[in-house]
């Protein structure tokens, strides 16, 4: 018995002595000679036995033997999830700029040439074409030009002469005209001549 | 004959071994084998696990997720586990640990979420406790269920630290040596704080009574 208890507990055991006695199962010498201490210990016993039993009770109602099997299987998960080298799911590496340029790879550089050489052979081609459709419909523009009539209503219409018609003489005359001092003969043959002439002029 | 008997192979031998083998099998690189030993230590201290952390936190589903992230930490740093001392008390450190950090996460966000809900006494209480219950309701269920909550409400009450040492020491049957390794603790601090609980719990659950059994006789008057 430790000194404190004989002096000031009229030598019976302090709370603590007894805890520790019920709590290792070290019995202290005195419990076989106080009555009083020995039913301290044996209802300090019973109240811990009391409260442990309870409180087991309630650790297995909140974790029933299905809950423990399930978290069992979730643990084993998880160590699974960690073992397994993480799936990484396959997100845009390029940036819009880079996926432009891409997008220029997918045509084969050989069917750039192929498209090259075709745009050439069908430029030639309509080049072709085109010159020859202008050199079949100038002669009719020629022939439809003077039947344009060029004076008003109310003077006599006079016939279109055409260019291939023109007399040579006719022809020297109009080159020999002073343009700066013309006369009305000048003036009425210059307009006699005038489809002729806008019709070469074209030509 | 003796010599063909196997050794008795203690729990705590046990652990090791298998701990030892966890470790040497993840390091060749054969997880599966080595998840599949690991199993062998989750059954052995599973239940005792949900018992600790159980009390601890006083909420099942925390509780479950506590012991579930104890022991996939366990199994990522068993590197870190030496044979010189015992797996379980490696483990429960580690259990430990984890509720602790869950208590301080769940103060954190009682702090900013909603206020605890106290009941007339100002003790915290768990809402769910107001749910009505499904089990049937004969006389014995309900002055068990009673006295468990009242034991629950006065753990509760408890500091701490000496709400584990008492849960260790007296739930789980663990010596003050064990304790103080599995809580990095003196011995002698170990025992100070059992002592305490213990008083402290028998003042709590004797008023706890006293009350219910008035409370009873009040019922019982009307």
């Amino acid at each position: 018995m430790r000194l404190v208890d004989a002096v000031f507990r009229q030598g019976h055991l302090s709370e603590q002595a007894l805890v520790e006695a019920v709590m290792t199962g070290e019995r202290p010498a005195h419990l076989d000679r106080c009555d009083i201490c020995a039913e301290r210990s044996v209802e300090l016993g019973r109240w811990l036995d009391d409260v442990r039993n309870l409180g087991l009770d309630a650790a297995e109602r909140a974790f029933p033997a299905e809950k423990l099997v399930a978290q069992q299987a979730q643990i084993m998960r998880k160590l699974e999830q960690l073992d397994e080298p993480p799936r990484v799911i396959a997100f845009p590496r390029q940036m819009p700029g880079a996926a432009r340029e891409s997008g220029g790879r997918r045509v084969a550089p050989a069917w750039l040439g192929v498209a090259a050489a075709a745009g050439l052979v069908i430029g030639v081609i309509g080049g072709h074409f085109t010159a020859r459709v202008s050199a079949t419909e100038h002669p009719a523009q020629t022939a439809v030009a003077p039947t344009v009539p060029t004076t008003p209503a109310t003077q006599p219409v006079r016939p279109a002469v055409p260019a291939t018609a023109m007399p040579a003489t006719v022809t020297a005359s109009l080159i020999d005209l002073d343009l700066d001092n013309p006369t009305p003969h000048d003036l009425a043959m210059l307009n006699d001549y005038t489809p002729t002439l806008v019709g070469r002029s074209n030509r | 004959m003796a010599g063909d008997t196997p050794p008795v192979v203690s729990t705590r031998e046990a652990d090791a071994r298998v701990a030892v083998d966890v470790k040497a099998l993840q390091a060749v690189g054969h997880v599966d084998a080595a998840r599949e030993r690991f199993a062998e230590l989750v059954a052995r201290h599973q239940r005792r696990a949900s018992r600790i952390a159980f009390h601890y936190l006083r909420d099942a589903a925390d509780a479950d997720e506590a012991v579930q992230d104890a022991f996939v930490k366990a199994y990522l740093h068993i590197g870190t586990f030496r044979e010189e001392l015992p797996f379980e008390v490696w483990f429960t450190r580690i259990l430990i640990n984890g509720c602790l950090d869950r208590l301080k996460q769940r103060r954190r966000r009682e702090k900013w979420i909603a206020p605890p809900v106290t009941d007339a006494m100002g003790v915290e209480r768990d809402p769910a406790e107001y749910l009505p219950s499904h089990a049937p309701s004969p006389e014995d269920h309900a002055l068990a269920s009673e006295r468990r909550q009242q034991l629950s409400v006065a753990l509760a009450k408890l500091p701490e630290r000496q709400r584990v040492v008492f849960m260790l020491s007296h739930f789980e049957g663990r010596s003050s040596r064990e304790v103080s390794a599995m809580m990095g603790l003196n011995e002698s601090t170990v025992r100070v704080h059992l002592f305490r609980a213990i008083r402290r719990l028998r003042t709590l659950l004797a008023a706890g009574a006293s009350r219910s059994l008035s409370g009873r006789k009040n019922r019982a008057a009307r």
